[in-house]
């Protein structure tokens, strides 16, 4: 295959996933088995909330407007992936400018509400991926006809398929003997230390979760049946030095008091 | 390289850049990925505990679906890694014709490499990280078609007056003489403030407003708790509460938290 298909293919396999993947996401609205997807609906519905448009038909629409075009888009890339396999250039070039042409419009109208609904980031993730369609736009059309010297089948080929192959399997190995050493995360409890009179320090690490947690407190009040656990604090981002590795949890508790204590107290 | 010796051209340095950035970006994943987990002067990201999270988040708990797909990402990587770095060993040689060929394989991994991550991120979710792979794609195919644009031979006459010289010099000397002063005299003054106890500040009734400085961490923060047991021994803390970033003053305030408190029985 000539270079300049070998790019024009990977263009179209991009973006015909892109949106395809897309469609998938607004078929299944929720978290699934092998589907996490994002909730756009929750996502429009807290957006036209904001606007004082609370009734959920309006997010509805939208959504609907919305998955339209996606799956326009969908089908323009499709076509025109079809018709490059049929190496009919004429006709593949013509549904990919529909299809770009109608991905830019969708990101436009994105763009719109994102200023209207004033969520800055979110406008400049359209705008990354509307530039991102002008240059695969660019790319698709202009790319050069230049063909590569072949190099399969040459020595120094060989070499480098022999060479990525050793480092892949080094590379195998250490994550196999990472992943032992480090997957008893997800379900050992953490032990805490004490680094304030009274006050225990939790490091959890990055594959630790809720159930670790748990894990983690109810492991504590077991073993310390003698304290009262008065406060849980979560060490916000500031604290970590590691980052997004992990997560700092303080324990603050008190001791109990004794029945004669109690006793007196209620006299 | 001396680029006023007006050996190399404009051109082959902005090509020589490419193939240098694609080569070490993708020699630090594999390194990354031979390291796995952080260590002294390595912290890298625990990729493991990431694709492992991904899987477990679509109901694939085994480690050894993680595994796997991390096997086959650090394979696309090595790959990509290992014809870009031979890209550049053709360039140096001057066989700018295999330099080409080898470069455009190394693009293909990588185009291969964020097509799949991308194909991930829409099944997990995860909008931001679809953002990022789109963009180095982009970046990917944009690194492609600027080598191809500069093969032709640019202009080579990069040669400065020796005035020119003498007075970029001298600027360069004293602004790094004067920054560097800054940061050494910052560094002297200031360090402690990684490790030094902060006073708390009483807001209101049984409750406390502790500011943190940015280069404060966990011991600072422990410290605090400490000294403020130890200074207010009739009062119970019942309560800290981190001032959430709305309330912040934008960048300027770094972590914030109150301490609320009872009086002991």
């Amino acid at each position: 295959m000539k270079e300049k298909n070998i790019i024009r293919l990977s263009i179209l396999i991009f973006w015909t996933f892109f949106w395809g993947l897309s469609v998938v996401d607004k078929i299944i609205p929720d978290v699934h088995y092998l589907w996490v997807g994002k909730d756009f609906f929750a996502l429009f519905i807290k957006f036209f909330g904001s606007l004082g448009l609370k009734n959920p038909i309006f997010a509805t629409l939208a959504l609907a407007s919305i998955t339209v075009l996606e799956v326009l888009n969908f089908v323009f890339y499709f076509l025109s992936l079809g018709s490059f396999f049929k190496s009919d250039e004429g006709l593949c070039e013509k549904w990919f400018f529909r299809a770009v042409f109608s991905s830019m419009t969708l990101f436009a109208l994105f763009s719109i509400g994102d200023q209207v609904f004033g969520d800055r980031f979110q406008l400049l993730e359209h705008g990354l991926f509307w530039l991102v369609l002008i240059a695969s736009w660019v790319g698709f059309k202009y790319v050069d006809e230049t063909k590569t010297t072949r190099i399969f089948g040459s020595k120094g080929f060989k070499l480098a398929v022999v060479i990525s192959l050793v480092i892949t399997m080094c590379a195998s190995v250490s994550i196999r003997e990472f992943s032992s050493k480090t997957f008893s995360n997800v379900d050992t409890s953490v032990n805490g230390v004490e680094v304030v009179d009274g006050v225990y320090k939790f490091d959890f690490p990055f594959l630790a979760d809720k159930l670790v947690w748990e894990k983690t407190v109810n492991e504590f009040k077991a073993e310390h049946p003698e304290l009262v656990v008065n406060y849980i604090y979560t060490g916000p981002g500031e604290l970590n030095s590691k980052k997004k590795t992990h997560m700092l949890l303080y324990v603050f508790t008190s001791k109990v008091e004794s029945q004669e204590a109690q006793e007196l107290k209620l006299e | 390289m001396s680029l006023t010796e007006n050996k190399f051209s404009t051109n082959s340095v902005i090509r020589f850049s490419i193939l240098a950035y694609w080569s070490i970006f993708w020699l630090f994943n594999v390194i990354d990925k031979l390291i796995g987990g952080s260590m002294f002067l390595w912290v890298g990201r625990d990729r493991f505990a990431q694709f492992q999270k991904f899987f477990a988040s679509a109901g694939l708990d085994s480690p050894m679906i993680a595994d796997a797909a991390l096997i086959v990402a650090a394979a696309l990587e090595v790959f990509a890694c290992v014809f870009f770095s031979g890209a550049l060993i053709h360039f140096l040689w001057k066989r700018t014709s295999d330099a080409r060929s080898w470069f455009f394989v190394g693009i293909i991994f990588t185009l291969i490499t964020f097509t799949v991550f991308s194909i991930g991120d829409h099944i997990f979710g995860d909008r931001f990280e679809l953002l990022e792979h789109t963009l180095f794609w982009f970046i990917t195919l944009c690194s492609w078609y600027t080598f191809n644009k500069l093969e032709v031979q640019g202009e080579n006459n990069l040669h400065l007056s020796k005035g020119q010289k003498l007075s970029a010099t001298i600027i360069t000397l004293f602004l790094v003489c004067t920054t560097s002063f800054s940061i050494f005299n910052y560094n002297e003054n200031f360090f402690h403030r990684r490790t030094s106890v902060l006073e708390s500040v009483e807001v209101g009734k049984n409750l406390y407003k502790v500011s943190f400085p940015f280069l404060g961490g966990s011991k600072v923060f422990e410290g605090t708790i400490a000294k403020f047991k130890l200074e207010h021994p009739a009062k119970r803390i019942i309560q800290i509460y981190t001032v959430p970033t709305p309330l912040k003053l934008k960048k300027a305030d770094s972590l914030i938290f109150y301490i609320v408190t009872e009086e002991k029985e």
